[in-house]
């Protein structure tokens, strides 16, 4: 990874009557949402929305048809994202069912679990979680204990998981747990997709900084799920969670979640600016547009069938440093107070509070950039 | 790539390697390489001219080759150098991070190489996303110019947005290649300076941060807020 060949982004079909039909579709049916849950909005949990945006055929779209996907292309997906993020659309209900699990389900997952799964996860109706980290398991993922023991009647689990957004309102978690007894590090992990009402699970709230309940704990009691919960091969956790990573880490999330910030100060700064906020804006359009360049070669890329581990990484890292970046840099030069209660001020309180998790979930800071150093062939 | 490029870049790996005057550049005929094949040009489009100064910017930093470059196009703008000198930058750039990998490798402290310490790993990965961004930021930008003609007026927007953003990099790239090397980078004798200052100076040249800041700033505050994201997915590239 010395040079960065841009991949050329060419999704099939006509692009502009795609964004125009779902920008129409926008202007009838996103809810009139204060502005700061337009910011970081694939936070914002919205099921009627999830579920009018699924009937539009705007969610599962790389899905096969026969599965209730809408078989299109993956940076056609691409392109209705970025429209959604950018609008500030609540669409936390189903974001990880539809960025990750649908897809992972599709390549890893049982003919059994694809009939079940994912035609709910094409309506925006069937939501998913992940289960990865755990109180002795964060930047150190294969050190994860919770266990699945394998009896006749199906896998007992015990064990807990932790910070695992969207655990509350889920329905399934996509779960790694240890399935050899006496297994060490990243061998013997096994990926189970476990229904969240079985018996034996317990889901507590953990309340973030900003007073929100978005992630939570998740304690498993000698709960039995049947044998068909395991996902893809028996052992192969670890291989199968680096490639969900892989489509986790370099979408447009990763440096549109603020965008709602950017919009407010173009339209506080008016068609005059003063130089101060004219600068700011302009070097902030600067990253954001070399950011969406990276992010949509990226995805070609990856869309090609190749695997963009490191600049996956790039983006990740780049875009969480612009996006944490933006609102000290708004909060800078705008001259506003804590309490105000204009748009501007209100969104820039929320992100300011918001952004140190953005180079924490997904991979913290100091774990992206180790692997794009390994990238650079020094580890 | 298309094979015409690769051999394109080929010849300019062959004269620029260790050049230190502009004839021989002048002599393959790269005052051509943007004049349309009717007029007796090469007929290339800004994507090679990106190419073949991404290699000058690595290898031959003080020869003028975008002046000859540009010159292909008679009617040379100030947007347009702004155009050519990120094209240097990038190469400039990825040279800066190739010596400064090559030196972490083989310079060992504390018995071990430097790049097996983690916080030089993590510098390094750092000035690594910065070459990448101003990689992606030039090609885009050449993209545009191709979809616009070489109209610098219609590709503003993404000369603006990659001459800053190239300008950011500067700053980042030069003091984490310098700071990796140690002495041995602060002599005259080694390559790396032969990289870094043309950067400090390009930074300032054909727009700083600060003109194209506010050049790029008033452009979208005229868009509007929600102008901006229709603005950038209704252009080219
Ligand atoms: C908002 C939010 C949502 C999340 N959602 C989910 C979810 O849905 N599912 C899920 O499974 N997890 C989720 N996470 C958890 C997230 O993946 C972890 O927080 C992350 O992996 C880091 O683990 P940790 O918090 O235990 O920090 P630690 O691993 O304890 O790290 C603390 C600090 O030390 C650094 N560090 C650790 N090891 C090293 C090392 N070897 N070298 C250098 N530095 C090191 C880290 O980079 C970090 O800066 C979420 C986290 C947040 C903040």
């Amino acid at each position: 990874m010395q040079s960065f060949a841009l991949y050329p982004f060419a999704p099939p079909g006509d692009v502009a009557a795609l964004r125009a039909d779902l920008r129409a579709w926008l202007a009838e049916h996103q809810p009139h949402d204060d502005v700061v849950k337009r910011a970081n909005c694939w936070a914002s949990f919205d099921p009627d929305f999830s579920r009018a945006l699924g009937a539009a055929g705007y969610v599962g779209m790389t899905l096969p048809a026969i599965y209730g996907g809408g078989d299109r292309h993956p940076l056609e997906r691409y392109v209705v994202i970025e429209e959604l993020l950018a609008a500030g659309a609540p669409v936390g209900a189903h974001w990880i069912a539809d960025r990750q699990t649908g897809p992972l389900i599709l390549r890893y997952g049982s003919e059994e679990q694809r009939e079940r799964y994912l035609p709910g996860i094409a309506k925006g109706e069937l939501y998913a979680c992940i289960g990865l980290s755990e109180p002795g398991a964060g930047s150190d993922l294969a050190a994860v204990r919770t266990s699945a023991r394998e009896t006749a009647e199906g896998w007992r689990i015990n064990g807990q998981k932790i910070w695992t957004t969207g655990a509350h309102f889920s329905h399934i978690m996509l779960a790694l747990v240890r399935t050899e007894g006496g297994s060490e590090r990243n061998a013997g992990l096994s990926q189970l997709l476990i229904d969240l009402d079985t018996p034996g699970i317990t889901i507590r709230p953990i309340i973030d900084m900003a007073g929100n309940h978005d992630f939570n704990e998740v304690f498993f009691d000698d709960a039995l799920v049947p044998h068909g919960a395991l996902v893809g091969t028996r052992g192969q956790g670890w291989k199968q969670v680096t490639a969900e990573l892989g489509l986790e880490r370099s979408g447009p999330e990763r440096y549109l979640s603020s965008h709602a910030l950017l919009i407010a100060l173009i339209d506080a700064a008016g068609a005059d600016p003063e130089p101060a906020i004219a600068g700011l804006i302009g070097k902030l359009t600067a990253e954001m547009w070399t950011l969406r360049q990276l992010s949509m070669s990226t995805a070609a890329k990856l869309a090609a069938g190749e695997d963009p581990m490191v600049e996956a990484s790039v983006v990740k890292e780049l875009g969480n440093a612009f996006e944490q970046d933006m609102p000290r840099r708004v909060r800078a030069i705008v001259d506003c107070a804590w309490d105000d209660d204009a748009d501007l001020a209100r969104l820039l309180r929320a992100l300011l509070i918001a952004s140190p998790s953005f180079s924490l979930r997904g991979g913290t800071r100091e774990v992206i950039r180790g692997i794009i150093a390994r990238g650079l062939g020094l580890r | 790539m298309s094979d015409a490029r690769d051999m394109l870049c080929d010849t300019a790996r062959a004269v620029l390697r260790g050049a230190d005057d502009i004839a021989p550049v002048e002599e393959v005929g790269f005052a051509l390489l943007l004049v349309a094949e009717g007029q007796g040009g090469v007929g290339g489009d800004w994507g090679d001219a990106n190419a073949v100064l991404h290699i000058a910017g690595m290898l031959a930093p003080d020869i003028p080759v975008a002046d000859v470059i540009l010159s292909g196009l008679g009617d040379v703008s100030m947007p347009h150098r702004a155009a050519a000198t990120v094209s240097l930058m990038a190469g400039a750039m990825g040279q800066a991070l190739a010596l400064s990998i090559d030196h972490v490798n083989t310079r060992q402290q504390f018995g071990r190489p430097l790049g097996k310490f983690q916080a030089v790993q993590q510098s390094l990965a750092v000035m690594a996303c910065e070459v990448a961004a101003v990689d992606a930021a030039a090609a885009a930008m050449a993209a545009r110019l191709d979809a616009s003609g070489f109209d610098a007026d219609a590709a503003v927007f993404e000369i603006a947005a990659a001459k800053l953003r190239a300008n950011r990099a500067v700053g980042v790239v030069t003091s984490i290649a310098h700071q990796v090397h140690g002495a041995i980078g602060f002599t005259e004798e080694y390559d790396l300076r032969r990289v870094t200052i043309p950067l400090m100076r390009w930074r300032g040249e054909h727009g700083n941060d600060a003109r194209w800041a506010q050049a790029l700033g008033r452009q979208v505050a005229s868009f509007g807020g929600r102008g901006l994201w229709e603005n950038l997915t209704a252009r080219a590239g």
